[in-house]
C-alpha cells in the first residue's frame, strides 16, 4: 500500500505544498480504501483512476455531476460492478473476490429500492433474515431500528402506504440494521422536497456518527455535499479533481471545474504579479488584490481567479473598481447583484444588515476580499 | 348532428360486435336442434339429445380431457421456458442478446400459422431435420411427429411470444435496484429470485399464462396438422362432427358445452388476477391516521 493518506492528487500540476491539508487518517487507516480504480464500458471510460480512503467512522461525499463516475465508483464497491483495474478494499482486505450478498456494505439506494410487496418489517428484516438470525434476534433488533428512526408505528404498512421521509427512514433502517462496516448511500436525499431534504441531512448526519459508521454518499448537491461530510472529494470526467475537508473545497477550489461545480459566482482572468508561499498578488481588471490563496503560480502568468459572491464588497465611494449595478434580486436578508465591471458581470451578494441599497444604474465600487478569493490555474477553455 | 357523431363512430365497432353475438345466439339455438338424417338440413322440435349425447359420450370426455391437459402442459412449458427469456429480455445488459430474442419473437408472431405448420413438420418429420440428422449420425430415428409431441412443440413456440411479451412488460417494471438491494443485503441469486423477483412477476405470469392457456385450449391448427389424427382437440373434433359427421346440431352443442368449460377456466385465472390486484391496492392505500396527521419531517 502506498498510501495511507486520504486521497491520492493525480496529475495535478501544483508540485508545492498541498492545498488538501494532511487529514487526520494518517494513523487510523482506512476503513474503506479504493486504489486505482478504473472502469471502462464499451471503450467509454467511466472511472479513470480513482483513489479515495475513508478512515473508520468519518464520512466522504463524492460530488460531482452525472455520468462522471461517482455512482460506478459506488456499485464497484457494492459488488455489482466489476472494476477493470484496481483495488477496492474493506477493512483492509479485497473485497473484489467476495459476491456482492457477502459484502459487509450496506447500500441505501436512489430511491430506496424498497419491496413493494413487504410490509416495513418485512423489508427492515431482510437483512438478517437472509443471514438467518433466530426470529427473536430479528424482532429485537428490527423493533430497535425502527424505535431509533421512529417509524415503529408505521412498522405493518406497506412502503406504497408512506410518505417520502418515511420511506427514506424505513431504507435507512434496512440498511444498518445489519451493523455494516460501511455504508453506501446514492443520492440519498435527491428524492426529496427542499424543506424535508435540510432536515433529514442533519438527521443523517447525526445518525452516521451517533454509529459511528464508515459512510460514502453520491450526489451533485454542493449544498448536501457540505453540510453532510467529513471530506469531498469532486469529480469529473472519471477523475477526482479535488478531495478536502468541505471548507478547503468550499474555500479554496482548486481549479476551474471546482470552482464552477461548488457554486462560485464569479470566475475571472487575472495575471499573476508575485506568489510567495501559497499567496499571490494578482492583477484584476485594473486593480491589485493582495494575499489571493492557492497554489502559487509563476510571477506574470496568466491565471483566474475565483470569487464567491460573498467575497466582493459594495461601496459608494472609496478605493476599489469602478462598476455599476445592472440588475438587484433580493433573497430575503441579502441582495444579489449583478454589477458589471469592465467587460465582466460580476456576481455580488450583500447583506442588507451592512449597508446602503443599490439601484439599477447605480455607478459603484467594488471591493475584493482576498482571502476569501482562489487562484486558479488558467485553463485552455 | 354533433351529438349523433360518437354514435357514428362506435356504429363499424357495434355492427362487428352484433355479428358475433348473433352467430353465438344463432349457434346456441341449432344445438337444440336435431339434423335430419342422412339430409342436409335440421330443424325442429327443440331437444336436448345433442348435449345428452355429448356429455354422456366416452370420447367427447377424453377430448375435452386431452384438450385441457394439453393447454396444462404447453402453459406449464411456457412458464419453465418463457420465464428466463422474458427476464433476459428484460434484464441483459447486451443489446444483442435482446433484439435477438426480440427478433426470434416476433419473426414467429409475424408469421402465419399454416406457414410454421409445415415448418414444424420440415423439421419433425420422419424424414425431417432432426430425424436426418440423427440418421447420419447411425443412430435411430425418433417418432416426433403425428404425435401429442409434435402439437405441443408447434402450439408452445405459437403462444411463445404472447407469453415472453406480455411476462417481459411485468418484469421490466420490477426495478432492477430492488434485485440489486436485496442482494446488497445478503440474498444469493436464488433467494433473490424466490424473495423478490417472482411475487412480483405473478401477476404478470398470470396474465402471461392466461392467454398461453387460453391459445391451448382454442387450438386447432396444430392438432390437425401435426397431429396425424390422433390427437383430438375440442376445435378438431368439432370440426369432424361438421366435416365428417356433418352433424350440425351436435358440433354446436359441443361448442356450447367447451365454451362453458373455457368460461368456467377463465373466470378462475380472472379470480387470481383479481386476488392480485386487490392485494395491490391494499399495500398502496393510505393508512386512516396518514390522512389527518401531518408527516413528521
Amino acid at each position: 500500500m502506498t498510501s495511507q493518506t486520504l486521497g491520492i492528487q493525480q496529475q495535478v500540476q501544483s508540485a508545492a505544498a498541498p492545498v488538501v491539508p494532511p487529514v487526520a487518517s494518517r494513523a487510523a487507516g482506512c476503513e474503506l480504501q479504493v486504489s486505482g480504480l478504473v472502469k471502462r464500458y464499451a471503450g467509454v471510460i467511466a472511472v479513470d483512476g480513482v483513489d479515495l480512503c475513508i478512515p473508520p467512522g468519518k464520512l466522504l461525499t463524492l460530488l460531482g455531476p452525472s455520468g462522471c463516475g461517482k455512482t460506478t465508483i459506488l456499485q464497484s464497491i457494492a459488488g455489482f460492478v466489476v472494476p477493470d483495474e484496481g483495488d477496492v478494499r474493506v477493512d483492509g482486505s479485497s473485497v473484489l473476490p467476495i459476491p456482492p450478498e457477502r459484502r459487509e456494505t450496506a447500500m441505501l439506494f436512489q430511491h430506496y429500492a424498497l419491496f413493494p410487496h413487504m410490509t416495513v418489517t418485512d423489508n427492515v428484516a431482510f437483512g438478517l433474515k437472509m443471514r438467518r438470525w433466530a426470529k427473536r434476534d430479528i424482532d429485537r433488533s428490527v423493533g430497535e431500528v425502527l424505535r431509533m428512526l421512529r417509524i415503529e408505528e408505521y412498522a405493518h404498512r406497506f412502503p406504497g402506504q408512506l410518505s417520502g421521509g418515511q420511506k427514506q427512514r424505513v431504507a435507512l433502517a434496512r440498511a444498518i440494521v445489519t451493523r455494516p462496516k460501511v455504508l453506501l448511500l446514492d443520492e440519498p436525499l435527491g428524492a426529496l422536497d427542499q424543506n424535508l431534504r435540510e432536515a433529514m441531512q442533519v438527521e443523517l448526519r447525526k445518525l452516521q456518527q451517533g454509529l459511528g459508521i464508515t459512510s460514502l454518499i453520491v450526489t451533485h448537491d454542493q449544498k448536501e455535499a457540505i453540510a453532510l461530510s467529513d471530506y469531498i472529494a469532486v469529480m469529473n470526467r472519471g477523475r477526482i479533481e479535488q478531495i478536502g475537508s468541505p471548507l478547503d473545497i468550499y474555500d479554496r477550489p482548486r481549479n476551474r471545474f471546482v470552482a464552477h461545480f461548488t457554486g462560485v459566482e464569479n470566475i475571472v482572468p487575472a495575471t499573476v504579479l508575485a506568489s510567495a508561499g501559497n499567496k499571490s498578488d494578482v492583477r484584476v481588471f485594473d486593480t491589485v488584490v493582495h494575499g489571493v490563496p492557492g497554489a502559487p503560480l509563476a510571477a506574470g502568468s496568466a491565471a483566474e481567479i475565483a470569487i464567491r459572491a460573498e467575497a466582493l464588497d459594495l461601496a459608494a465611494e472609496g478605493a476599489g473598481v469602478n462598476g455599476t449595478v445592472t440588475f438587484a434580486r433580493v433573497l430575503g436578508a441579502y441582495v444579489m447583484y449583478e454589477v458589471l465591471v469592465g467587460s465582466h458581470t460580476l456576481m455580488v451578494s450583500a447583506h442588507r444588515r451592512d449597508g446602503a441599497a443599490f439601484d439599477a444604474g447605480a455607478n459603484l465600487k467594488v471591493r475584493f476580499h482576498a482571502e476569501q478569493c482562489a487562484l486558479l490555474p488558467a485553463e485552455v477553455p | 348532428m354533433k351529438r349523433a357523431t360518437p354514435f357514428l363512430l362506435v356504429a363499424p365497432a357495434l355492427l362487428v360486435l352484433g355479428l358475433f353475438a348473433v352467430s353465438l345466439v344463432s349457434f346456441i339455438g341449432i344445438s337444440f336442434l336435431r339434423q335430419d338424417p342422412g339430409g342436409a338440413s335440421f330443424g325442429g322440435p327443440l331437444t336436448l339429445d345433442n348435449y345428452a349425447k355429448a356429455i354422456g359420450s366416452e370420447y367427447a370426455r377424453h377430448v375435452a380431457l386431452q384438450t385441457f391437459m394439453l393447454a396444462v402442459k404447453v402453459t406449464a412449458l411456457a412458464v419453465v421456458l418463457g420465464f428466463p427469456l422474458a427476464y433476459v429480455l428484460a434484464r441483459s445488459p447486451s443489446r444483442l442478446v435482446r433484439n435477438t430474442i426480440l427478433f426470434g419473437l416476433v419473426a414467429t408472431f409475424l408469421s402465419g400459422g399454416v406457414t410454421r405448420a409445415y415448418a414444424w413438420m420440415l423439421i419433425l418429420g420422419n424424414k425431417g431435420v432432426v430425424n436426418s440428422i440423427l440418421a447420419s449420425l447411425g443412430l435411430s430415428t425418433l417418432p416426433l411427429i403425428n404425435n401429442e409431441f409434435a402439437v405441443i412443440v408447434s402450439v408452445l413456440n405459437f403462444s411463445m411470444p404472447f407469453f415472453v411479451l406480455t411476462l417481459f412488460g411485468t418484469l421490466q417494471a420490477i426495478p432492477v435496484s430492488l434485485e440489486h438491494a436485496a442482494r446488497n443485503l445478503g440474498a444469493s441469486r436464488t433467494r433473490v429470485f424466490l424473495e423478490v423477483t417472482w411475487p412480483l412477476a405473478l401477476p404478470g405470469l398470470v396474465a402471461a399464462s392466461s392467454l398461453v392457456f387460453a391459445i391451448g385450449l382454442a387450438a386447432f391448427l396444430f392438432p390437425e396438422l401435426l397431429g396425424g389424427g390422433k390427437v383430438h382437440v375440442s376445435a378438431t373434433s368439432i370440426y369432424q362432427k361438421i366435416q365428417t359427421d356433418y352433424d350440425l346440431p351436435s358440433a354446436a352443442a359441443l361448442s356450447v358445452l367447451f365454451l362453458a368449460l373455457t368460461a368456467v377456466v377463465f373466470t378462475a385465472f380472472t379470480l387470481v388476477q383479481r386476488g392480485f390486484a386487490r392485494r395491490a391496492e391494499k399495500r398502496l392505500q393510505a393508512a386512516p391516521e396518514n390522512l389527518t396527521q401531518a408527516q413528521p419531517a
